[in-house]
Parts: structure tokens; sequence; C-alpha cells
């Protein structure tokens, strides 16, 4: 197996940042300020500036989360075992920032809080089940069990990712359809689509920074033990026993 | 709601953009500080 990396280039993942903060600014000020308001919705439907593309960044972290892991598998790099907790933490974090944002969107327009409907349940399941495996990582000292068992683990959860995605289709849900150029009208794309970008250049950065992390954890862990100090008498003996 | 139109509703959207963002950036504050960190150990 290759060795843990400990990745270089810090400013990638504070570069993606710093246009992060620029394009969620600028996305956000359009939506909240500029875009017209939604006829039946009202102002609530502005939640939907922040709330898809945090969906769409979860989804395509737990898409590169099992990439990694298909990765790591067949390759057996360790830069691919620490890309793959990084991109799941990042992925649990909107995951559940997701589910929040759903929730405050659901209270005003449906009138609860939450409802077992297809689109939710799945999305609570997705959520629940990469939970599960980043407490699977902190469960297991061994790094190569932990890195095995939690690629495995990744690529079974990832059944429900495209199941996600399709919910809305392949069912009567009461969710609304996905929201895309072709279902959003157009002074409604432009911060869409810059807190999109946004959305993404945050996770790009936030996934840079914790791989950097995931890295020097496993490098800590896999390096050789320290030798053990010699006694005087030991140096002694060593010496052939001439004190 | 007033006849299927939500009306008002903006303490709904404060409080979206107000978790996401606050969470989003504690995060992002404290992998930045956890990267520095670490990075001054191993200059040390």
């Amino acid at each position: 197996m290759a060795g843990p990396s400990n990745e270089k280039r810090p400013w990638v993942g504070y570069g993606f940042l710093a246009l992060a903060v620029l394009l969620l600014g600028t996305g956000s000020y359009i939506g909240l300020a500029v875009a017209p308001r939604e006829h039946y919705m009202g102002e609530v439907q502005r939640i939907m500036y922040v709330h898809v593309p945090t969906a769409w960044s979860a989804l395509l972290c737990f898409t590169f989360a099992f990439v990694s892991s298909i990765a790591f598998l067949f390759r057996h790099d360790w830069k691919w075992d620490s890309r793959l907790e990084a991109t799941l933490e990042v992925g649990v974090l909107l995951n559940f920032l997701l589910c929040m944002q759903g929730a405050i969107w659901a209270k005003p327009t449906w009138g609860v809080w939450w409802d077992w409907d297809p689109r939710l349940t799945t999305t609570a399941v997705m959520l629940f089940s990469f939970i599960g495996i980043l407490a699977l990582r902190r469960f297991v000292d061994d790094p190569v069990r932990r890195a095995t068992w939690a690629a495995v683990a990744t690529i079974v959860a990832f059944a429900d990712v495209p199941i996600v995605y399709f919910s809305v289709k392949w069912w009567n849900s009461l969710h609304q359809v996905q929201s895309t150029p072709q279902t959003v009208d157009g002074p409604m794309i432009t911060p869409l689509r810059v807190n999109a970008f946004g959305m993404l250049s945050l996770a790009i950065g936030l996934i840079t920074l914790r791989t950097r992390l995931a890295a020097r954890r496993l490098q800590n862990e896999m390096a050789p033990p320290l030798p053990e100090r010699e006694t005087s008498s030991e140096r002694v003996a060593a010496a052939g026993g001439e004190a | 709601m007033t006849g299927g139109i939500v009306v008002g509703g903006w303490e709904f959207v404060v409080a979206a953009y107000g978790i996401t963002f606050s969470v989003l950036g504690a995060y992002a504050v404290s992998l930045i500080v956890r990267v520095r960190g670490g990075k001054g150990r191993e200059e040390n």
C-alpha cells in the first residue's frame, strides 16, 4: 500500500473558501433582495437559493466518497482514504443542513416540520447511513480495517443517493420536483446558479482542508514507534562492558 | 397562509440562511484553526 501523503498546497483550500464567500454573498444578496417574490410561497421560496445548492453539493460529496472508496479498494493508496473521510464528513454536514432547511421551508408551506414523504425519508436514510460510517471510522483503530470497512460501507450506502435524486419522479411525492433551469423561472435562475457554484466551491475548500487533517492523522498513526531510550547499563553492555 | 398563498415568512428565511451560514462558517473556522495548528507543530 502506498503510504499516507500529507497533501501540500493549503492555499488551494483557502482559495476555494474565499471564492465561496464571494459567490455565496453575491448569490444570497440577489436571492434575498433582487429576485422577485414567488406567487404562492411568497418570501419563503427564497430558501430555495440555499436549499437546492446544499442538496446538490451533498449529493456530489457522497458521489465523490463513492469514487474514493472504489479508488482505495483498487489502488490501495491512502490518499483516497483521507479523501473518503473528508468527503463523508462534509457530505454529512451538508446533508444535516439540507434537512434543517427543508424542515424550515416545510412548516409554512406544508404546515408540518417533517413528513415521511419518499424524498424526505430517503434523505434521512442517507444522512443516518453516512453518520453510521463516520461512527464506524471512529470505533476502529486499525487503519487498514477502518479504511476497508468504511470503503465497502460507503459503496453500499451510496445505493440510496440515486434513489434520493429520483424519488420525486418515481413516487407521488409531497416534495416538488428537482429545481433546475428548466423548472425555475428566469429571474430566479441567477441566484440559484451563483449559490450553486458558491456551495460547490465551499465544499471543495472544506474537503481540501479536511483531507489534509485526515492525511496528517494517518501519518501519525503509521509512523514507526520511537526507539526506547537506552539505560546507562545497556550502553555500557553495548560498548563491551568497560565502565 | 391565506387562500393557498403564504403570507410573510421572512423569519423562516432568516432562520434557514442563519443556521446554514453559521454552521458552515463555524466548521470552516475549526478546520482552518486545526490545519494551521498542526502546521505550526510540524514546523517546530
